[in-house]
């Protein structure tokens, strides 16, 4: 199964997607630091899908996904933020970083799994 | 310099209030998400998204909370200056009150930046893929 992996500070955010994530035929990691999320990617965790939270303390969803690009086996792993922000000069900046898409909470759930189903190309 | 200490404990109470606010809701959200994952219940787009409200609510009174501090601290760098020297009061009151309005600025930003869709109704459901 494919496995997609899920950053964001607030563990209550995280129950929300892990909700709607629950029924697909994916494998989810969660994490509450995108640093700890960084170091197993270093490790030799291989993503097939990131989806990250934009303002998180330590380190931010821009920061994690600059790092993710400059690991070789993430340099192009599809990169969905998952945020409140609306700003069209964030939007711009995360896709002049090679993001693949962004969404804003609260998330419709429908949306979200079609997000995932499309990227990761599972049967509809 | 009475009543700015008044100010500075009110201020701790509020923040200490939306402390306990923050855990509340959390600990509620994460006793239903369990139960619904305990009973395998699906939840409709409606459910999902008022329980997303927490997170919404977590970071909005994080943001505050960020206000609160910054209140506190230019009210004790004034009442330091005062003590000091009671010539300066006029020209730190005014420090004051720039660093007040800076700090109202910024938590006013937060409250649009952290609202998501629900302050912003010309956001659609519609993911943006690049």
């Amino acid at each position: 199964m494919p496995l997609v992996i899920f950053v964001d500070d607030s563990e209550t955010a995280l129950a929300s997607t892990k909700m709607v994530t629950n029924s697909m035929p994916i494998e989810v990691k969660q994490y509450t630091e995108a640093q700890v999320a960084l170091a197993e990617i270093k490790a030799g965790m291989v993503p097939d899908l990131i989806i990250t939270d934009l303002n998180m303390p330590v380190m931010n969803g821009f920061e994690f996904l600059k790092a993710l690009r400059a690991v070789p086996a993430t340099q192009r792993t599809p990169t969905l933020m998952l945020t409140t922000e609306t700003k069209p000069e964030l939007k711009q900046q995360g896709k002049a970083l090679g993001l693949t898409g962004w969404i804003v909470k609260p998330f419709n759930p429908a949306q979200l799994k079609q997000a995932i189903t499309r990227v990761l190309r599972l049967p509809a | 310099m009475m009543i700015l200490n008044s100010v500075e404990e009110l201020l701790q109470h509020i923040k200490e209030v939306q402390l306990d606010v923050i855990d509340l809701s959390g600990d509620s959200l994460m006793k239903m998400s369990g139960f619904i994952e305990k009973n395998g219940l699906e939840v409709d787009d409606d459910i999902s998204t008022a329980l997303q409200y927490q997170d919404i609510i977590t970071q909005q009174l994080n943001a505050t909370i960020e206000a609160i501090d910054s209140m506190k601290k230019s009210i004790e760098i004034f009442s330091h200056a005062y003590k000091s020297d009671e010539g300066l009061a006029n020209e730190s009151i005014e420090k004051l009150k720039e660093k007040l309005s800076v700090t109202l600025q910024d938590a006013k930003d937060k409250k649009s930046r952290f609202s998501g869709k629900t302050a912003d109704s010309s956001v659609d459901d519609e993911i943006e893929f690049f």
